[in-house]
């Protein structure tokens, strides 16, 4: 693929994560689609590899990578399996958000196991009734003596079947805050989402807080910040993954149509001495040339520690999503038959790719905040004319 | 040293601003929030621009409103930050 597609920086590591992938992935992702859950075993192999803590500080236990590293192993990954991938987005998620707004006393409680893999972490911010609005989140945070009290529920929480803590978004009052709370804590039920339409391995979790007691040493960031400072961090980092998860399942599609566009007998020919078959590679393969420069370029502005970082993601995300979306429906048509079996890659990227578009912010999200961005951008052009 | 840093610091700030959203005008005590200026996003690539150009570090003690709210108190916590208040 190299040949074909603008080659990231590291092609050493590049060819590390794909040979990582290709012997402990690829080979199984079908098998955990179907039995949805990722083994034990699995999860043990990404946290033994250092790819749970890739992002940390060595200082905290982890690898200390740059961004484009950590891109590029979510590539690998999400041409794997996605549902393993979104388990490094969420750890990347509390863990950078940790990073970013622990105390010293939490990072140093709670980076270690999460960059050795000890600990698996959730972002649990979605509710039943708050999905794509923030705003409107019902889960509460009342204090009461020395310590909080956590009431509400959080739905389609990735992960949340086997996490062992969780990073939470509540109301405390009129103010938005975030709390870490073990799986252990009294008054916490976790109860599994089956049979999803992607994503079906990553242990998604419907999560029930009643009257769970939180100490304010739990406390991440301050209240009145969540919404406007604490979560935007991990979202972006969120979305950095699944941009270039999304970027790997492209590719997964793109490799699996040349190859059975070459070997697929149709009459005299092959399907890729078909015309229409190769305006449909032709797309897949732009696309695909496409997200790679903006998955890089999120990444190497985050790196950079650019402003411009945050709108760079949003439009990787954005592009990259979709892009996988039209792949995998065309690379399913490519295989036919074959691709409509639950045997087949491209059957599970066309189901995980709709997931692509939904979580860290819809398409549509994206679009408002993108189009409100460029015209905002237009007008200023204007004014200063 | 300290006034004609405070300019430089406001000035800097107010242009990033301007640049970044559709407002035409920002006046050294508007309230950035309160106004709409400020959203989620920007308020996150508010303080990634400050961290970068003025090498600081804002981190969770650094949460106050009163240290973003207007260009004033976000020059004064850019100037206090980097111990140069008082230069």
């Amino acid at each position: 693929m190299g040949e074909l597609a603008t080659a990231w920086l590291d092609e050493a590591n590049e060819a590390s994560f794909n040979a990582f992938v290709a012997a402990n992935v690829a080979p199984f992702a079908e098998d955990w689609d179907r039995q949805q859950r990722i083994p034990e075993s699995a999860l043990a192999l990404i946290a033994g590899a250092g790819y749970l803590g890739c992002s940390v500080p060595r200082e905290y236990g982890g690898q200390g990578w740059d961004t484009v590293s950590f891109g590029l192993l979510n590539e690998a990954l999400g041409r794997g399996s996605c549902a393993l991938a979104d388990v490094l987005t969420v750890q990347a998620m509390v863990s950078m958000t940790l990073l970013k707004w622990g105390t010293r006393e939490q990072k140093q409680k709670w980076l270690p196991p999460l960059a050795s893999g000890k600990t698996i972490a959730a972002f649990a911010m979605t509710e039943p009734g708050a999905g794509s609005d923030l705003r409107s989140l019902s889960t509460t945070l009342a204090r009461e003596g020395e310590h909080y009290v956590l009431n509400g529920a959080k739905r389609w929480i990735s992960c949340g079947q086997f996490a062992g803590v969780f990073l939470v978004f509540a109301m405390h009052g009129q103010h938005s805050v975030a709390c870490l709370v073990p799986r252990e804590s009294a008054g916490l039920r976790i109860e599994p989402i089956d049979d999803l339409l992607g994503f079906r391995a990553a242990g998604l979790a419907e999560l029930r807080f009643d009257a769970v007691a939180v100490p304010a040493a739990n406390i991440v960031g301050k209240p009145g910040f969540a919404l406007s400072h604490i979560a935007p961090v991990g979202l972006h980092f969120g979305r950095i993954s699944t941009a270039c998860s999304a970027l790997g399942l492209l590719r997964g599609c793109f490799e699996e149509s040349i190859a059975r566009a070459a070997t697929r007998r149709i009459g005299e020919r092959t399907a890729g001495q078909i015309g229409m078959v190769r305006s449909m590679i032709a797309r897949m393969g732009a696309d695909l040339e496409a997200a790679r420069l903006l998955c890089h370029d999120a990444c190497r502005a985050e790196d950079e520690h650019l402003p411009a970082a945050y709108e760079k993601t949003l439009i990787a995300k954005y592009f990259t999503s979709r892009a996988a979306t039209r792949a995998a429906s065309d690379a399913v048509q490519i295989c036919g038959a074959s691709g409509c079996h639950a045997s087949s890659a491209v059957s599970r990227y066309y189901r995980d790719a709709k997931i692509l578009e939904i979580i860290e912010g819809t398409t549509q999200i994206h679009e408002d905040v993108l189009g409100k961005m460029f015209v905002d951008k237009a007008g200023r052009i204007a004014h200063e004319r | 040293m300290s006034a004609e840093l405070a300019t430089g610091v406001k000035q800097t700030v107010r242009d990033f601003i301007l640049r970044s959203v559709a407002i035409k005008k920002l006046d050294d005590d508007d309230d950035l929030f309160a106004s709409g200026i400020v959203n989620s996003l920007f308020a996150v690539q508010l303080m990634t621009f400050v961290e970068k150009t003025f090498a600081i570090e804002v981190d969770v003690d650094d949460l106050e409103i009163a240290n973003f709210r207007s260009l004033n108190a976000t020059t004064a916590f850019v100037l206090r930050k980097n111990g140069r208040l008082n230069g």
